[in-house]
């Protein structure tokens, strides 16, 4: 209850902004070309991340859904990015990153590949931060898709194969929809967390180079705590939620649509 | 059998990827300052040094090890009561606005971290809560959105049946709830459990923001701290994030089977 109530308190706080400046916030978010950009930035980021983590989630739950020898180790080492603290992770992936004697340049040097700056080229630090998004949280993902697999009877794929159904046609048609329920919890949470991604891009890049990693959420804290503003950080903030209320809403639509699953 | 290869291959790759950057907090944890600059990240320092880990466990550390502890055992607790009786009631009790309020509930999760810390803090320092357990504890205690939405997924894959039967024996909610669906949750709990675990473990922000002092300081920060000095002592550091984790790696392997057995999300009823 305490906390319904601190959060209604703050949903307050929140719609407070707007009714004490008037609308002025929001006459000023319609011409802040930074805060587009920060929204531009914050898609690609969730474009990068979202997709390339649930497919290689996905594909690792298949794999170590087989009996195999050491499955149980495996699946322990996949899961083994999402346990540790941000910022040392986020240390010790700028070490990685560094283009002259970072270990993914020196990987890509002995195959020939001359690598990129990473985190001081405006092209690659967010897919450079993304990356590291995707390296922590696909063995987690991968957990809960396992799960999933697990609780689909074998029997349903042994009647399809027999029915004739190819391996394809036995993923598309039976497996995927019957992971339906988890691919919703797991793209519902992948997404709000995505777009609120925070302690990476603080950590590893600060925002830069010239601005080409400040998402939306990073943008929000220097509003509220380098310049003060914390009114317009409100009102910043309630952009961020109203787009993901409208992406979370967009997504139960779609699951509701192609699932027996019962929603309501 | 070339196709077995190849899996393998592609596991043993993965893997790799996934554990690589804890080889460098290992190895580095096990360097000296000098063979800190002389030796590039991933190669080892010779000979290795337990005088870090030595050092941080002779410190206060292991006192901030316990803070984190006591913090993470209380966090874990007060979710797994609080979110199964809100769970239950979102995904079982009929009454009026029920979805509505589940949803408002889950639209919490939307809001921004960043910005619902200064409102927190505001009403923590009116309660006089700064710098104490409650006011460190008070705002994830009573569970989280994210459980709820777990928890509920999962009573919502459990047969309508069995409550109907318990309800035709007279049973109230209550006893519905702990006698014939909780037994029932045990798996699903212990997923709950072990994602608290970890992240109540590594939780940052809050408590940098709500605490100063060595009785209510967490690893997490203790480690960042060490980066404000002068220099980065990032051996030290390191040696704190190898002490760190090694619980929740422990933890983990030992619950896995039973968490990978448990998350079940399946719509089939």
């Amino acid at each position: 209850m305490v906390i319904v109530l601190v959060l209604s308190l703050f949903d307050w706080e929140l719609l407070s902004a707007p009714e004490f400046v008037g609308l002025d916030n929001y006459h000023r978010l319609a011409a802040d070309g930074e805060t587009w950009h920060s929204l531009g930035v914050t898609a690609g980021y969730v474009l990068l991340c979202i997709p390339l983590q649930t497919v290689l989630a996905l594909a690792l739950a298949m794999l170590l859904n087989q009996r195999m020898k050491g499955v149980r180790l495996y699946r322990s080492l996949f899961v083994i990015p999402w346990m540790a603290t941000p910022i040392v992770l986020a240390l010790i992936w700028n070490w990685i990153f560094d283009p002259r004697d970072g270990a993914l340049n020196s990987a890509l040097a002995l195959v020939g590949i001359t690598g990129p700056d990473w985190l001081s080229d405006p092209d690659w630090a967010l897919p450079a931060v993304a990356l590291v998004s995707v390296w922590q949280h696909t063995g987690y993902n991968m957990l809960f898709f396992l799960a999933g697999l697990q609780g689909i009877p074998q029997e349903l794929r042994d009647a399809a194969a027999t029915d004739g159904a190819t391996a394809a046609q036995r993923f598309w048609r039976v497996t995927l929809p019957l992971l339906n329920p988890t691919m919703f919890f797991v793209t519902v949470t992948n997404l709000i967390g995505a777009f609120q991604v925070f302690d990476t891009v603080y950590a590893m890049t600060d925002g830069g180079p010239s601005g080409s990693t400040e998402v939306l959420n990073f943008r929000i804290f220097q509003t509220a705590f380098k310049e003060f503003d914390f009114g317009y950080a409100a009102t910043l903030s309630a952009l961020l939620f109203a787009v993901i209320l409208l992406v979370t809403l967009a997504q139960v639509r779609f699951f509701g649509k192609r699932t027996t699953y019962d929603l309501s | 059998m070339p196709k077995r290869i190849l899996l393998y291959a592609a596991l043993v790759a993965g893997a790799f990827i996934s554990v690589f950057p804890y080889l460098l907090v290992v190895l580095t944890a096990l360097k000296t300052q000098a063979q800190l600059s002389s030796t590039p990240p991933w190669l080892p320092g010779l000979p290795p040094t337990t005088d870090n880990l030595a050092k941080m466990l002779g410190g206060d550390f292991p006192r901030y090890v316990l803070n984190t502890a006591v913090m993470t055992a209380l966090l874990t607790a007060g979710q797994l009561v609080f979110t199964t009786f809100a769970a239950y009631a979102f995904a079982r009790l009929r009454f009026k606005g029920r979805d509505v309020l589940f949803w408002l509930y889950v639209a919490t999760m939307m809001v921004p971290s960043a910005v619902t810390m200064i409102p927190l803090f505001l009403i923590m320092r009116e309660l006089d809560l700064v710098n104490t357990w409650y006011g460190l504890l008070a705002p994830y205690i009573l569970g989280t959105p994210y459980g709820i939405f777990l928890m509920r997924q999962f009573f919502k894959s459990l047969p309508a049946g069995l409550e109907e039967a318990a309800r035709i024996d007279g049973a109230g909610p209550m006893t519905i709830l702990l006698r014939v669906l909780l037994p029932l949750c045990r798996p699903a709990l212990g997923t709950l459990a072990i994602i608290t675990v970890i992240s109540s473990w590594n939780s940052f922000l809050w408590p940098l923001i709500i605490t100063s002092g060595d009785d209510t300081r967490v690893i997490t920060v203790a480690i960042a701290t060490l980066k404000d000095g002068i220099g980065v002592d990032y051996h030290l550091m390191m040696a704190g994030s190898l002490i760190a984790l090694a619980p929740m790696v422990a933890v983990f392997i030992f619950f896995q089977k039973h968490i990978v057995r448990s998350v079940v999300l399946t719509g089939l009823k």
